[in-house]
């Protein structure tokens, strides 16, 4: 992964950008529902990778490096959309925040919207982790936490999408899912 | 790149996520960082700008003081900006009037005997040699004058 690029270079970065556009858009669609906010989201991380490129060191994987502005500029894009939706303008207003409708969920069982119902950074660590098959250390280095912060979000993101899943579909039995396993994701 | 750690979501959580985000079909839009690269230079527009203008001022203060020295430029706007008179009363007019008079008056106090004359005495500086040639000839015709008469 990222073998091979130069920073600075256009020719590798337009190869970076044909190989790791849909991954880093499919990350995003996790953490961002709209499609068109995932797409934007990711040509702005783009464009912010390609202002820094000639920064870029090589020790770290460029694609992971991508991530992590695409999931930081995510983060901060969903923080600013919810601010401007009358949910949040209510519920700063001091009433009670709308409890998810359980028919909704219901009817709902798709594990992508499952993902979107946690917090965007558990969500980044869960798709980094399943999807791009990314260890701790990996995610660590593209998001900029420590790994052990990696590991709680993985238990965290986990959990809850357990609790989630378990209702609508069964992922795997549920002896699979033993509580002393839960710490497993530390164990990088 | 291996997984070392144990997946407490289990191999199909992987499975029927991968299942799911493959049919996200991203769309290939053409890369925004190309499109910002080529539109770019318009940063620089200020600055062509300004300089543009600077330009233009410069050359306009070229032809108009004759000098590529910025500050003969601005002796000369100081200048025009000293000679406007800085109230339009009429006390202040005469007085900047009676020294600017004045250079054109030195010539006449050569004596010239024809005071209508004005141009004519700056262009011919050395008055001197033609009163004595018109005096010569004055004086000669009146000497000779009384001799035939004599």
């Amino acid at each position: 992964m990222g073998e091979g690029y130069r920073p600075g270079n256009r020719d590798d970065f337009d190869r970076l950008y044909r190989s790791a556009y849909p991954r880093v858009f499919r990350t995003l669609s996790v953490i961002l529902s709209d499609p068109d906010d995932a797409e934007d989201c990711t040509q702005d991380a783009f464009v912010q990778a390609y202002a820094a490129w000639r920064r870029w060191r090589p020790d770290a994987p460029a694609e992971a490096w991508v991530h992590r502005i695409a999931v930081n500029r995510a983060i901060s894009y969903r923080r600013r959309a919810r601010l401007r939706t009358v949910a949040e303008i209510v519920r700063r207003l001091g009433r009670p925040a709308p409890v998810a409708d359980p028919a909704d969920a219901a009817a709902q069982p798709d594990l992508l919207g499952a993902l979107r119902t946690l917090p965007p950074r558990l969500a980044a660590a869960i798709v980094l982790r399943h999807y791009h098959g990314y260890n701790n250390r990996e995610i660590a280095a593209a998001i900029g936490v420590s790994e052990r912060t990696i590991g709680t979000r993985l238990q965290q993101a986990g959990a809850r999408l357990r609790a989630e899943l378990d209702v609508n579909f069964s992922l795997t039995p549920r002896s699979a899912f033993p509580s002393d396993k839960h710490e497993s994701y530390a164990e990088d | 790149m291996p997984k070392t750690e144990n997946d407490p979501l289990g191999p199909r959580f992987a499975w029927r996520l991968r299942f799911e985000l493959d049919r996200v079909q991203p769309r290939f839009s053409p890369p925004r960082y190309a499109t910002r690269a080529r539109v770019s230079p318009w940063r620089f527009a200020p600055v062509a700008l300004a300089i543009g203008i600077t330009g233009i001022l410069g050359l306009t203060a070229y032809a108009a003081t004759g000098s590529a020295n910025p500050v003969v430029w601005t002796e000369r706007a100081r200048s025009v900006i000293e000679a406007v008179p800085p109230s339009p009363t009429p006390e202040s007019t005469p007085t900047p009037n009676a020294p600017k008079a004045a250079p054109p008056a030195a010539p006449t106090r050569g004596t010239s005997p024809e005071p209508s004359g004005s141009p004519e005495p700056r262009e011919s500086p050395e008055p001197s040699d033609d009163h004595s040639g018109t005096s010569g000839s004055a004086s000669s015709t009146r000497l000779s004058t009384p001799t035939p008469d004599r």
